[in-house]
């Protein structure tokens, strides 16, 4: 089962790469396509303002295919991990990564059902080829659970949670980035603009209460574990630092005025708010590390 | 209107240009002040601002080492923490103490600067004046009593008073909410003029070849099936007024006031709570809780297990143990991680073990003084690393201090011995000191002392916190309240049908506010409209 795992996850590593270069090409057959419409050839316009041409939707078509296919074998993968291990993928970073990666996947498929913006995954598929490429430079030796781990409902659902959260955050920073870097007036055969403000907002709107979730939940697990629900450990106060960022967001939504550039600022922050709550333990040292109680050693 | 509870704050301008003519009396200015402070509690960009400002003071704390509450609690550890964290941070500690109090004050100073600047050039007295003294003020606050700054972040006065912001921040905004909200739900306004379908984020305009009531028959019935509320009203001309999810903005208030819950139960929770974060006590040993009086612990055994399969990977800590009140058994249970025992409000968890040793002394005469597992918790003052525990004689002034094993390469105490060291405390000298070997009663001055064998101690955190209520309840309420705002978002539609004769205009209009998909929505509705009445699509 674990030797299944892996090759999923080799099998996943692969489609994405491959799927991240169909992505590019459509992208680039887009941009040729919205040069050309700009000379005045007509062209079919895509759902949205994105321009495309017939063979452009060839290829974005088989980019999508390989999409799926990557999220499906990651998927497989968590499944036969978890069927190896006995218990969900929060045991270490190996499996906690492949889990990001998956929520990132997941994520991006959902929203480019919804709003058909393949462009996003030039910035999102990257995010969770990434955290493969950071999976395999780990070691992913099934370790047994320490005490604190072994409640296994708790723990499960707490990551679930925490990875979907995470999945919406990065295509929310996808869309922030993309309205960031393009020129004035939307050119690049990129979204409009506003279409690009819209899914970072819809984004942040699935990831916001899954990481409130994530958050109580992890109180929860805290509470039964070590007898208190909040005991700032660096873990703690990163996702609440987090969560403080993305509820600054949503109000900044609110207010009229932070619509655009400076709504997107706050989910790039948002966003480094979230690697830092996920690589943190790497350089700080809390309750969370994951050898579990470090008072009982 | 209806929908002012939608429209951003105004930025408030504590008195308008005309009226700092210098008749105002003092009054006019407290006036004018309270007005602006409560401008200032409702804002949005304030809420916002004190989030972020939050949100990376707690980062520094996540990233800087934070000093413990007992190191904080006590002058000569506070002074230790320091010096110890002084050459890994050098120049920088007294940057990192003194920081968040200077930028406070500048910050201060700066919005201070700023209101002069604009009350100098235009007469204005505007909120910075106010606020830009208060934080000023705070600045100079927090740089004369904090000595800790961003070493003891969450515990700092500058931290709570971002939080109470906060809180009195969500206070004042829910109620400020709540009469719209209320209003909104049971009478909400259903004319709300003509000017507002020209000027409202979404609108559209329809001819219809049919009378004012056919269409709103018709309306009527699109709405109905889309399950809205439908409120009318008719002067000649039809209002009509309809929403979905209504309630979603009471699940709004709830998620924001839930945020005031969990606060109070925290502060409930460590001003009313009982805490022991190190219960320590050894096997065979009976120990009064310190809960309730009459309470004790027996630990009967500590079990830790290990894989078998991989090296220093603990399985299972199991401390079994049993409660006693006024000497009758009243609960017995196996803790263990995750596995808590709770009796009477309090909380036992398991947390840490440790080596004991069980000791008999005997005084000159014979009698037994002590003989009982002794939890070795303690570490030798020499640096050594050695597990210590200490044994005051009772009825007597003198202290022996039991010294373990560091393991199999210790030299000076072996596995199978421990040092014992006399102390009197009358004089503070010491009396007898010696390495005794286990089973072997030995002679210390005027005691006989024998280590009997070793064993366990566990040591379990207690916790009785009368705040957790109210800790969950508020954790339900605001995932409750915030995913039914992302979940069932509100629509509220108008609508006005003035007919002439035969021919009926139409109006639909709604607020589209923080995402398309309430226009999308709303374009639906329309081509509905449209397709019921008839009428041809215009751009
Ligand atoms: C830590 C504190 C806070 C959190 C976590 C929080 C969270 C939220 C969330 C999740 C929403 C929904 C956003 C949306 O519908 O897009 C919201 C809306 C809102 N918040 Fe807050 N909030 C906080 C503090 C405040 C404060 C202090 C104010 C007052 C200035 C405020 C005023 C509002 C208003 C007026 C709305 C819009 C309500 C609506 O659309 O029905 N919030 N807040």
């Amino acid at each position: 089962m674990d030797k299944m795992s892996g090759y999923a996850f080799v099998a996943a590593g692969l489609s994405t790469a491959l799927a991240m270069v169909c992505y590019a090409l459509y992208a680039l057959s887009g941009l040729r396509a919205a040069r050309v419409q700009t000379a005045g050839v007509p062209t079919t316009s895509g759902a949205l303002g994105f321009v495309s041409g017939p063979r452009t939707a060839a290829i974005g078509r088989y980019a999508t295919m390989l999409g799926w296919l990557a999220t499906v074998a990651l998927l497989a993968g968590l499944v036969f991990r978890a069927i190896a291990t006995g218990h969900g993928p929060f045991a270490n970073m190996y499996e906690f990564s492949l889990a990001f990666a998956f929520g990132t996947m997941l994520s991006y498929m959902y929203f480019e059902r919804k709003y058909h913006q393949r462009i996003l995954a030039l910035v999102a598929l990257p995010v969770a080829l990434a955290m493969m490429w950071y999976a395999s430079t780990i070691p992913s030796t099934i370790e047994p659970l320490v005490p604190a781990l072994q409640n296994n409902l708790l723990l499960t659902v707490h990551v679930a949670v925490a990875i979907v959260a995470y999945g919406s955050f990065s295509i929310a920073f996808g869309a922030a980035l993309l309205y960031l870097l393009q020129p004035e007036g939307g050119r690049w055969g990129l979204p409009k603009p506003q279409v690009l403000d819209e899914i970072g907002y819809r984004a942040v709107v699935v990831g916001y209460p899954f990481l409130t979730l994530t958050i109580i939940l992890g109180a929860v697990w805290a509470n039964t574990a070590w007898g208190t629900y909040w005991s700032w450990d660096p873990k703690e106060t990163a996702s609440l630092v987090t969560w403080l960022m993305y509820g600054a967001y949503l109000h900044a939504r609110v207010v009229r005025g932070w619509r655009g550039s400076r709504a997107a600022w706050l989910l790039i922050l948002g966003f480094a708010a979230v690697l830092f709550t996920y690589f943190g333990n790497l350089f700080f040292g809390g309750l969370h590390s994951y050898s579990g109680l470090n008072t009982m050693n | 209107m209806t929908h002012e509870v939608r429209t951003p704050p105004l930025r408030p301008t504590a008195v308008a240009p005309g009226q700092t003519a210098a008749s105002a009396g003092l009054m006019d200015y407290v006036d004018a002040g309270l007005e602006g402070l409560w401008h200032l509690l409702t804002s949005m960009r304030v809420a916002m601002v004190l989030m972020m400002v939050l949100a990376l003071l707690s980062l520094a704390g996540s990233l800087i080492i934070q000093i413990t509450a007992d190191q904080a609690g006590d002058s000569a550890m506070r002074a230790e923490f320091l010096s110890m964290i002084q050459p890994r941070y050098g120049g920088w500690t007294n940057v990192m103490v003194a920081g968040p109090g200077a930028v406070t004050l500048i910050a201060g100073i700066a919005m201070l600067a700023y209101g002069l600047h604009r009350f100098s050039k235009r007469g204005e007295l505007t909120w910075e004046l106010g606020t830009g003294v208060a934080v000023a003020a705070l600045g100079v606050l927090v740089l004369a009593t904090d000595t800790l700054g961003l070493f003891n972040v969450f515990n700092s006065l500058l931290f709570r008073v971002l939080v109470a912001g906060l809180v009195i921040s969500l206070v004042a905004c829910t109620a400020h909410r709540i009469p719209g909200v209320w209003r909104t739900a049971t009478k909400p306004r259903v004319d709300v003029g003509a000017s507002f379908f020209e000027h409202a984020p979404q609108h559209e305009s329809v001819v219809v070849h049919a009378t004012a009531d056919e269409t709103l028959a018709t309306v009527r019935t699109i709405f109905r099936n889309r399950h809205y509320r439908i409120l009318t009203q008719s002067d000649g001309t039809v209002h009509l007024y309809a929403d979905r999810f209504r309630f979603v903005a009471f699940a709004s208030l709830a998620g924001h006031i839930s945020l005031v819950l969990i606060l109070a139960g925290a502060i409930i929770g460590t001003t009313f709570g009982y805490r022991n974060p190190s219960f320590v006590i050894a096997e065979g040993s009976t120990i009064p809780t310190g809960t309730e009086s009459g309470l004790a612990m027996k630990l009967v055994t500590f079990t830790d297990t290990w894989y078998t399969t991989v090296a220093d990977v603990p399985s299972d800590y199991a401390s079994k143990v049993e409660l006693y009140k006024d000497g009758a058994l009243v609960a017995a249970q196996t803790i263990r991680v995750n596995d808590p025992l709770t009796y009477n409000g309090a909380t036992y968890y398991q947390k840490a073990y440790g080596q004991a040793v069980v000791m008999t002394v005997k005084d000159a005469q014979g009698n037994v003084v002590y003989s009982q597992g002794l939890p070795l918790d303690q570490t030798a003052g020499d640096g050594s690393g050695r597990d210590a525990g200490t044994i005051q004689i009772p009825g007597a002034s003198d202290v022996l201090y039991v010294f373990g094993t560091t393991g199999t390469s210790d030299t000076t105490i072996q596995p199978g011995q421990v040092r014992a060291v006399l102390v009197s405390a009358a004089n503070n000298s010491t009396i007898a000191d010696q390495v005794i070997n286990q089973g072997k009663a030995q002679t210390m001055g005027n005691y006989t002392v024998t280590f009997d064998r070793e064993s366990q101690y566990t040591l379990l955190s207690i916790n009785r916190d009368p705040g957790q209520i109210l800790i969950w309840l508020g954790a339900l309420l605001l995932f409750g309240g915030f995913t039914l705002i992302f979940l069932l978002p509100q629509r509220r539609v108008w609508a006005r049908i003035s007919s002439r004769g035969a021919t009926s205009v139409l109006s639909v209009a709604s607020l589209g506010r923080r995402d398309a998909a309430l226009g999308t929505d709303f374009d639906d509705l329309v081509t509905d409209i449209r397709a019921a009445l008839q009428t041809p699509a215009q751009g």
